[in-house]
């Protein structure tokens, strides 16, 4: 099947810093990608140059078939990180303006803009001035104005940053429904979580390098779970047994109970029967691998510091959004 | 081009639907009427009567039954109005032209209240220095206007010499200069008719030899002869360089400004998600420059209608209208493009404005070139100056208003420099325009824009 995007070796410096370096990447169509990696690693870069905003200084690029987005605007939805409106404007009008740039035509227009507001809860505000509407409100019209032309391609540059956890839902379900019209779908975001739970596939970017190019499930399959989460019946419990266990490399105590983990290679259902019956358990559990610590083990090669691995981290959540998936 | 137009669009609907573009758009003429209008009713003469006592001494002893004599012609309302109407006689085209479709009261308006001045004669060896003091005496009885010091050779020279003598004029604080004024033209009317009795002269005779009524020249050009109208002459250069400056003022700041606006709310990147850099900056400039037409046509819609109304329509070259947009068109997107270029650059207005300062001097520079080129249309300076762009719109249109016309390959060559100059400032906004647009962060300097356009 021909790709949505496809990216060549893909370079593109700001003076003498590497925003994005010989990138290579295929979204084919109807997939759903999440473009992941901390701030300043090129996503936002890479995007822009998918969208002709900005041009790449080496490498090829085709969107939709063309060598150009720019031959193809009007097939592509964009949700760019910084976005706004026009304060003064009415709702109805912004997005029939936007309507118009992306080739809509007027007929049945404002009843599309009129569905689609209803359909985020925004009904009868399309007489309101943007700067009569919150934050949220214009973020769910910025999503509308992105929509509206029904793309084939959707991209969206951290679409849930700044929302407060029902729009973060409510966009997750928007953007999971253009998936299902159809559309593919291309968004970046800092916060693993987030793709975690949207992505079919993820790719992640560090200091403008494409660190991995997986299948969400593939990445769960590879990196295989060593770690189990373990949690005693008895709070005062004698764990010292457990660590006198052939299969059990680590112990620590963890957040709400103890981490678990496993010597390499060892099959994890034989290893968690060992430590039930040596240890009564509360609770017992696989830990499944997190894209947060795939990505640091891939960027540190695992010889990473305490220090570099918090600081990875910290760049790589968001407390708002963590609280969104709540 | 669709996507131009609907930015176009878009642009000129939020600048025209705007009460400040109207209320921008009507203030101008509305100053104008009120300078017109209300002015001289505020500061009218008619409202002002000269009234007051005038006290003289007169060493000569005749001076003063002529100074009488005068103030009560003065006071003549059928002299008056005669008087008035010789002296439009000797005004230009244009005023004549206005006084004749004035109705017959205005004559009379204009002329204002007939002044009542007491005349009173005081001794010939009086102090004067106590007559002085009546000037400012407290709460005196009739208002005191002056005291005239006539010298004893007024009327006639001293012996040996040629010259006459004159007279002193004495006032009390804070006389109202008409009052001084109508005090002064009375001496002067009566001391010549004393000087020309005393010469046994007629003074109607000596009116009669010095009355040269005024001419009206005419401006022969080739083929044609015209009525000169020095007023219009020195008006519509100025003109015309106002409404091409009004024009491009509006149009350049609204540019300005919006680029600015989309930038700062971050709505630039969703627009570029549907239109490129080029056709946002097309559609921008094109629908700015429609708003702009509309200015200049309105203002140039109300200046033909007073033409009209003042019957000096004939002498206006129409064609004048078809250069001024043409040259208007040229210095919009010039610059146009160069303010759409800067708001680009910035991340808001006051950092704009140390980028703009060297377009608006240039802007200034037609203010400064206008009276060398409106008095020698075709030196060598107004030549020069027709053909260095951006000022040569201004230069040459400054040149075409005047009454020596350039000739027409001078006109179309500095439209042809226009047209290039045009292209140079597209060129280097686009660049600025494209690279600028996403940058944020500290605002560029001039050298840094130069930068821009010549690596993008």
């Amino acid at each position: 099947m021909e790709a949505a995007i496809l990216l060549k070796g893909v370079t593109k410096a700001f003076g003498k810093a590497k925003a994005v370096e010989n990138l290579e990447l295929t979204v084919p169509r109807g997939g759903l990608y999440g473009f992941i990696g901390p701030n300043g690693a090129g996503k936002t870069t890479s995007i822009r140059m998918i969208m002709s905003i900005l041009f790449p200084d080496s490498g090829e690029l085709s969107v939709l078939g063309n060598r150009s987005a720019l031959e193809a605007k009007d097939r592509i939805g964009y949700l760019p990180e910084e976005r706004g409106v026009y304060r003064k404007m009415r709702v109805g009008a912004f997005l029939s303006y936007m309507a118009r740039l992306k080739g809509v035509s007027d007929t049945g227009l404002q009843k599309r803009i009129e569905q689609s507001l209803e359909s985020v809860g925004l009904g009868g505000t399309q007489r309101k001035r943007c700067e009569e509407l919150s934050k949220g409100m214009n973020q769910k019209v910025q999503f509308i104005a992105a929509t509206i032309h029904q793309p084939d391609l959707l991209i969206l540059d951290e679409p849930f940053s700044g929302l407060d956890p029902v729009s973060s839902r409510l966009l997750r379900e928007l953007v999971l429904a253009q998936h299902q019209r159809g559309a593919t779908i291309l968004f970046s975001t800092h916060v693993m979580q987030h793709a975690e739970e949207l992505c079919d596939n993820v790719v992640m970017m560090h200091q403008g390098r494409k660190v991995l190019d997986e299948r969400v499930a593939t990445i769960r399959r590879r990196y295989d779970p060593r770690n189990i989460r373990f949690e005693p019946l008895a709070p005062d419990a004698d764990l010292s047994p457990l660590r006198l266990l052939p299969e059990i490399e680590k112990l620590d105590h963890g957040e709400g109970g103890y981490e678990i983990l496993l010597v390499e290679g060892t099959d994890p259902a034989t290893a968690m029967r060992r430590i039930v019956e040596t240890v009564s358990p509360a609770r017992i559990e696989l830990s499944r691998p997190r894209l947060e610590d795939v990505f640091i083990k891939l960027v540190s090669g695992g010889l990473v510091s305490e220090e570099a691995k918090r600081e990875l981290q910290a760049g790589l959540t968001d407390n708002t959004a963590k609280a969104a998936t709540l | 081009m669709n996507k131009v137009f609907q930015v176009a669009r878009r642009e000129f609907e939020v600048t025209v639907l705007n009460k400040a573009f109207l209320i921008g758009l009507l203030i101008m003429p509305a100053m104008t009427a009120g300078v017109v209008l209300l002015i001289p009713r505020v500061f009218n003469e008619r409202n002002f009567k000269v009234e007051g006592e005038v006290r003289i001494i007169d060493p000569t002893g005749s001076l003063t039954s002529d100074l009488r004599k005068t103030l009560e012609k003065r006071k003549d309302v059928a002299r008056r109005a005669e008087e008035a109407r010789q002296a439009l006689e000797r005004a230009p085209a244009a005023v004549r032209t206005i006084a004749a479709n004035a109705p017959p009261a205005a004559l009379q308006n204009a002329l204002g209240p007939v002044p009542e001045i007491q005349l009173v004669e005081r001794k010939p060896d009086a102090d004067i220095q106590q007559e002085k003091a009546w000037l400012i005496a407290e709460k005196p009885e009739v208002k005191p206007l002056a005291l005239v010091v006539v010298h004893a050779d007024a009327l006639k020279p001293a012996d040996g010499k040629t010259a006459y003598g004159r007279y002193d004029l004495y006032v009390p604080p804070n006389l109202d200069d008409r009052a001084d004024t109508e005090i002064q033209q009375s001496l002067r009317d009566a001391l010549i008719n004393a000087r020309v009795r005393a010469r046994s002269l007629d003074r109607e005779t000596i009116d009669a030899i010095v009355q040269i009524p005024r001419v009206q020249s005419v401006t022969v050009t080739k083929g044609t002869e015209r009525q000169t109208v020095r007023a219009f002459n020195f008006v519509l250069p100025i003109s015309v360089a106002v409404l091409l400056f009004m024009g491009v003022m509006t149009g350049g700041q609204a540019l300005l400004t919006s680029t600015v606006e989309e930038k700062s709310s971050r709505v630039i990147e969703v627009l570029l998600s549907a239109v490129s850099p080029m056709q946002l900056m097309a559609g921008k400039l094109l629908g700015q420059m429609a708003a702009s037409l509309l200015v200049l046509g309105f203002y140039i819609a109300i200046g033909l209608a007073m033409l009209t109304s003042m019957s000096l329509f004939g002498l206006f070259n129409p064609w004048l209208i078809l250069y001024i947009l043409i040259f208007f068109v040229i210095i919009y997107l010039v610059f146009g493009s160069l303010m759409m270029a800067i708001g680009a650059a910035v991340n808001e207005m006051r950092e704009a404005q140390g980028l703009m300062m060297p377009l608006m001097l240039i802007l200034m520079i037609p203010w400064f070139m206008w009276m060398p080129i409106s008095r020698d249309p075709n030196s060598l300076f107004s030549i020069v100056l027709s053909f260095v762009p951006p000022i040569n719109t201004f230069a040459m249109l400054l040149r075409m208003a005047s009454n020596a016309p350039p000739p027409w390959w001078q006109v179309w060559l500095s439209i042809g420099v226009g047209v290039l100059s045009v292209f140079a400032a597209l060129w280097f906004a686009a660049k600025v325009f494209r690279i600028g647009l996403l940058m944020y962060g500290k605002p560029p300097n001039v050298a840094t824009l130069i930068r821009w356009a010549r690596s993008a």
